[in-house]
């Protein structure tokens, strides 16, 4: 679906190189980015495509910050309009921008132990400026929604299961969602019902103009919640564009892990 | 102009270092992580810390990470006033305006700021604590010299603070040599928030408790961090302990520190052959 109204990008990659200088291993350098250039725009989901090793998590990483890039520029668009380089601002300014107006929702929950599934979820929707109330409604609301029963609303996030945990960390990481998501396999230990519930909620993000960059190890994910794919090889794009034009030329072997 | 708003820093410290024997020309540079070792060839001096520089906001911790020897804690024991240092400047924003340098002050002025500024949590309870007095005792310590008179406002202000650190309050009245490690380590972290310091220095906080207590504990240290909107400075060797508390760390190497990353940046893309080395190791 296109709008009439061009919309400014959200994200502004140009030139994104990301190496790694290992000095205990002969002092070898691994590139994992070649001068990757894209954008993204508010409402779009981008779709990372490509075999395993291409560059997909790399290139989330190096947005975040968790990579500091080599060269290149991340320049994303704040909440008034100004636009920051992610690659070059402090560290204190990267942390005031986590969470709040930039996340990242991995493969994997970080263990807190003491923590209960409810609260780590309420206290990621109050991060990012709800008050408790509405977080606790909306957390409640999304957390059945998911199919986690009240049963585990208290119950410490450090015991659940796999799925469990990828679960929570989808509620946590998408209530009052920030202006931009990055997801990482966000899905890839659900069973197909929970997976279900779980791409319809990342589906309505789109809806509610959050600017979406995903890796999703199957087509089918892809094909439901994309707007645009990119696709990696090597470290480097090798074809971006609308859903309808890239996804008849992928393979399911295109998007493995 | 970038327009995202940071917190103000409440500690602020610049150069600060710390040779143990003669200062001599050339003994920085023949000292450090390059030249692989913080003693001087020349006159045995050891330069324990040189040209460390960092801030921390209030609601943040920062990391200082290294091996054994590595200057962590003679970093933070400068700060606390513990040892005296040889150069630096160290501010505190809520101390005198922040025009004060901590590292100069008199002894007086020093434990003025020690009593309602900044605490310190040390690895052994029994520095931080007096081991034959009682639960409620330790606490009561800081108050009195805060100016706290009255007994029963004392005994409120302990037990809130003994149960918001989860100690049993039918302990409060036994001497803390009585104590587990882990609940040794509850008290000292109820008097050190006594009477509500801005800064909280933590040196191996968890080190020597059993890994559930230690759990404990961390979590509890995390919540207090966030409730309180401390500044706090964490010093671990273990990453896991980092990796828990803090969003910025620094790592030191002979006495310097040679990085200064977001601690996620640091455990998935560290830069300094050091810290490759160290980050690998701890994850083997």
């Amino acid at each position: 679906m296109s709008t009439a109204i061009a919309t400014k990008p959200i994200l502004d990659v140009r030139d994104l190189t990301k190496s790694f200088v290992l000095h205990n291993i002969d002092g070898r350098t691994v590139t994992g980015l070649h001068n990757v250039s894209f954008t993204v725009e508010p409402g779009q989901h981008l779709a990372l495509a490509g075999t395993s090793g291409a560059g997909k998590s790399t290139l989330l990483r190096a947005i975040y910050r968790t990579y500091a890039p080599s060269s290149g520029e991340v320049w994303f668009r704040l909440s008034d309009d100004s636009v920051v380089n992610l690659a070059q601002i402090s560290d204190p300014e990267i942390v005031a921008l986590r969470g709040r107006q930039i996340g990242y929702v991995s493969q994997f929950l970080r263990a807190q132990p003491r923590r209960s599934v409810l609260d780590l979820v309420i206290r990621a929707g109050v991060s990012r400026g709800m008050n408790v109330v509405d977080a606790r409604e909306l957390g409640i609301l999304s957390l059945r929604r998911l199919n986690i029963g009240e049963q585990l609303w208290d119950v410490h996030t450090s015991v659940l299961s796999g799925g469990e945990k990828q679960r929570v960390n989808i509620a946590a990481g998408l209530i009052s969602p920030p202006r931009l998501l990055l997801l990482d396999e966000p899905v890839s230990a659900l069973d197909p019902e929970n997976r279900e519930s779980a791409i319809q909620l990342i589906s309505e993000l789109t809806h509610q103009g959050v600017a979406v960059l995903a890796v999703f190890h199957d087509l089918d994910a892809i094909a439901r919640l994309a707007t645009q794919i990119v696709v990696m090889q090597k470290g480097r794009i090798i074809n971006n564009g609308p859903v309808d034009q890239i996804l008849p030329q992928l393979h399911p072997g295109d998007v493995q892990p | 102009m970038s327009k995202i708003v940071i917190p103000d820093s409440v500690l602020k410290v610049s150069g600060l270092g710390k040779i143990y024997g003669p200062i001599t020309d050339g003994a920085i540079e023949r000292t450090g992580s390059q030249v692989g070792t913080a003693r001087d060839h020349q006159t045995g001096s050891i330069v324990a810390a040189w040209d460390v520089n960092f801030e921390v906001a209030a609601g943040e911790a920062l990391g200082i990470v290294g091996e054994s020897g590595s200057g962590k804690s003679t970093v933070l024991r400068c700060i606390a006033g513990d040892i005296d240092s040889s150069v630096g400047d160290v501010r505190l924003s809520t101390f005198e305006n922040g025009e004060a340098n901590l590292l100069t002050l008199d002894a007086a002025t020093r434990r003025k700021m020690r009593i309602d500024q900044l605490s310190v949590v040390y690895q052994d309870p029994a520095e931080g604590l007096s081991l034959g007095v009682t639960a409620g005792g330790n606490i009561a310590d800081p108050l009195t010299a805060a100016g706290w008179r009255n007994f029963e406002g004392i005994r409120v202000r302990a037990r809130d603070l003994l149960q918001r650190t989860e100690v049993p309050l039918d302990r409060m009245d036994d001497i803390v040599r009585s104590f587990s490690g882990g609940m040794r380590q509850r008290v000292q972290i109820a008097r050190a928030l006594a009477n509500n310091p801005r800064l909280v220095l933590l040196d191996e906080p968890t080190t020597g408790l059993d890994a559930s207590v230690a759990a404990g504990v961390l979590d509890l240290i995390r919540g207090l961090l966030e409730e309180f909107e401390l500044a706090a400075i964490v010093v671990s060797h273990d990453f896991s302990v980092i990796e828990m508390l803090t969003e910025r760390c620094i790592v030191m190497h002979h006495g310097r520190v040679v990085e200064n990353a977001l601690t996620d940046q640091l455990l998935e893309d560290p830069h300094h052959p050091y810290s490759q080395k160290l980050v690998s190791a701890a994850r083997a």
